[in-house]
């Protein structure tokens, strides 16, 4: 509903038609893989009796599968990609740096430690399995904590190297670094939180409880919504820190709202569904693309769409709809999202254009 | 034009510099200085002298490490951030570079203090948005990308931004720098204009002495050890710019702002022939060490007029015709014609 609303305030131009016409189409394309979703899978069933388990009480085994396991799926695969587009965006132009995400700055690394020192670490005495409830909220907030360290950690280092390539270069080493030190916490613990470390770190849409995915939309939501609010900021915040001080922003705050925001978001899906890559990169890009426009009043809701629909379609795809087997998620958005990166780094080479 | 003398900005013993934790780096003595409506004012100072740093501070972009800062009799310090960027405006020397940012998009942005929460732009908005647009004739480029935009282009754009921001003072730090001739003065016109029409008070620095002489209202001249404040011409008596230059082979030339270089001189020639021609040709042979006599010695060079369409060199010894004044230049250089 708030990206109707969005499209109305949205001043209106020359190319206002043709956004509006990109924002029915992406609309119509997520509810299209929504139900796409729901529909295929690895076990075929009848369109009629999808159908009919969604809404009578048949207490078929069909049911089971839809309501227990693809419903919930797809609204997992809707909000991860929603979560992780958005914080895409807003690291973008925050850093000004088109190769910024969650993924490729270490701020999954970051969410990844956290959730290692909760798996391997803090829950010693306790079973891995136990982590419900409060669990979900610990393990959550974990990811927040590394996941927010590790963006202010590359804001420092980026307010005092300009260069875009050379932030990069650190970033990854950051990962490289942070991943190491996971390795020794893997080393130093036990077979079983071994195992579910690594299960973990495979990443997953369809192993959510449906607490999780309670505590995964609370959070989602709230990032949203704050993203919203920093609408403006953003905008002014593609001027450059100077400029943006200077047309009356509160820089720090900014940075702040839209840093919690970021590490809300990809911290949350981080902690339940693991590192899924590229997405967060590559949807703004793609955004940008459709839209034509830096102003993020249009690029907020433009991002949500697309993140929501790219998502879709990779778990879509990662079901191999008419085989039963199933692709890692992550490799399908790799696919999708690498391309996208390459035609970006491509394109900078020949503009100097940051976005 | 009717001017209203009304003070906008007043600096009072202002110390600028860098704070990092308890060493203070002050740049300048403290500065003494202030900027009436309307005004166009250039700063100018040599290279690190502190220029950028006034002007970011002036701003409040950076926190002054002592003195105060008056906009409109209030001191700086009780503005909040948002108050205070509807009172001034900033340009810095930094180049924007955001692709699918359209030039009405890049104006928008100056409209951030007087909109609401979601920067909604509504039709008031838009009306001092295209207002702006049309005062800087971008309107052709409203749609265009901003990194599709020339030089010029681009930093019209950015003072359409500063307009539509409803400020009563600009602060422009350089301008005009990296613009070719062109479009220099045509900045500068449109400078000229905003502050002559609009009564906007610009401060801006520039490195271009002779524009801003001719053209600003006040200059601040910085020098290392105070800041002098002045018509250009008030400057100019006071003999004020001859402290830019630390070498004694650069002079300023008092009555016609310009400069020249100090060479030894070689002796005086007289030029006979009309204003224009006579005009360069005198450049000229100042520029070969030469300068100019007043009265009709030998030797004299007459320039030409009507059929005669060369510059004849008449010396004690020969009479030496030219085609141009390139000629003339390279034998008056090579040749010591006044020891033959």
């Amino acid at each position: 509903m708030k990206t109707e609303n969005q499209i109305e305030t949205a001043h209106v131009l020359s190319s206002g038609k043709q956004q509006k016409l990109f924002f029915a189409g992406l609309l119509f394309l997520v509810v299209c893989f929504l139900i796409l979703d729901i529909f295929l899978g690895s076990v075929s069933i009848k369109a009629s009796d999808v159908i009919k388990a969604i809404f009578t009480n048949t207490e078929s085994n069909f049911e089971t599968i839809i309501l227990k396991f693809r419903l919930p799926k797809a609204i997992t695969a809707l909000t991860v990609g929603i979560a992780l587009s958005l914080s895409g965006l807003q690291m973008q132009t925050v850093f000004r740096n088109p190769m910024a995400g969650p993924d490729v700055l270490g701020i999954s690394s970051g969410a990844s430690l956290g959730v290692a020192f909760v798996i391997l670490g803090f829950s010693a005495n306790i079973s891995p399995d136990s982590l419900k409830g409060l669990g979900n909220w610990i393990l959550v907030a974990a990811s927040w904590i590394g996941a927010g360290a590790v963006m202010i950690l590359i804001m420092f280092i980026s307010s005092r190297v300009k260069d875009i390539m050379t932030i990069l270069i650190l970033g990854i080493m950051l990962s490289s670094g942070i991943s190491a030190i996971v390795i020794i916490m893997q080393y130093f613990s036990n077979e079983t939180m071994l195992k579910a470390y690594v299960i973990w770190t495979m990443g997953s849409l369809g192993n959510l409880t449906s607490s999780q995915l309670n505590v995964l939309l609370i959070c989602v939501s709230v990032g949203v919504l704050l993203s919203l609010f920093s609408a403006k900021m953003l905008n002014a915040l593609l001027l450059g820190e100077n400029y943006a001080g200077s047309i009356g922003l509160n820089v720090r705050l900014a940075r702040i709202v839209i840093f919690a925001c970021t590490s809300i978001m990809a911290g949350s899906v981080t902690a339940f569904c693991g590192p899924i890559g590229f997405i967060g990169i590559a949807v703004p890009h793609i955004a940008r693309i459709l839209f034509k426009t830096s102003d993020h009043k249009i690029l907020i809701p433009g991002t949500i769409l697309t993140g929501g629909a790219v998502m879709l379609a990779s778990d879509i795809i990662s079901q191999l709809p008419g085989s039963d087997s199933v692709l890692p998620v992550n490799a399908v958005t790799s696919l999708i999202g690498i391309p996208v990166v390459i035609w970006v780094i491509l394109r900078n080479r020949k503009y100097s254009g940051l976005f | 034009m009717k001017k209203n003398f009304s003070e906008m900005l007043t600096l009072n013993s202002l110390k600028i510099g860098y704070a990092s934790g308890s060493h203070e780096n002050v740049l300048l003595p403290p500065l003494n200085a202030c900027a009436n409506k309307g005004e166009l004012i250039a700063v100018i100072g040599r290279n690190g002298i502190g220029k950028s740093t006034l002007l970011r501070t002036l701003t409040g972009l950076q926190p002054s490490l002592g003195g105060e800062i008056f906009y409109s009799g209030k001191n700086i310090r009780d503005y909040s951030r948002m108050d205070l960027a509807q009172k001034v405006g900033y340009i810095s020397t930094e180049i924007v570079k955001v692709s699918n940012m359209s030039v009405y998009d890049l104006v928008a942005l100056g409209r951030f203090p007087h909109t609401n929460w979601m920067g909604k732009i509504d039709t008031k908005n838009h009306e001092v948005i295209m207002d702006a647009i049309e005062k800087t004739a971008m309107s052709a480029f409203c749609n265009r990308f901003v990194s599709e935009l020339s030089d010029g282009e681009r930093q019209r754009a950015m003072i359409a931004r500063i307009l539509a921001q409803d400020t009563g003072i600009m602060v422009m730090d350089e301008p005009t720098a990296f613009l070719d001739i062109g479009s220099k003065y045509e900045i500068l016109h449109l400078m000229h204009l905003l502050s002559q029409n609009s009564d906007k008070t610009i401060i801006f620095s520039t490195h271009d002495l002779h524009m801003a002489i001719s053209q600003s209202d006040k200059i601040w001249l910085i020098l290392d050890n105070r800041l002098m404040e002045g018509a250009p011409e008030d400057l100019m008596i006071e003999g004020a710019f001859d402290h830019l230059f630390d070498s004694s082979s650069v002079q300023f030339n008092s009555e016609n702002g310009t400069f020249s270089f100090r060479s030894e001189e070689k002796g005086r020639i007289f030029i006979e022939g009309d204003e224009i021609r006579r005009h360069w040709t005198e450049k000229a042979i100042n520029r070969a060490g030469f300068s100019l006599s007043e009265v009709k010695t030998i030797p004299y060079i007459i320039i030409p007029s009507g059929n005669n369409r060369e510059w004849k060199l008449t010396t004690d010894i020969s009479s030496v015709e030219f085609r141009s004044i390139y000629e003339l230049v390279s034998f008056l250089s090579k040749e010591d014609i006044l020891s033959i």
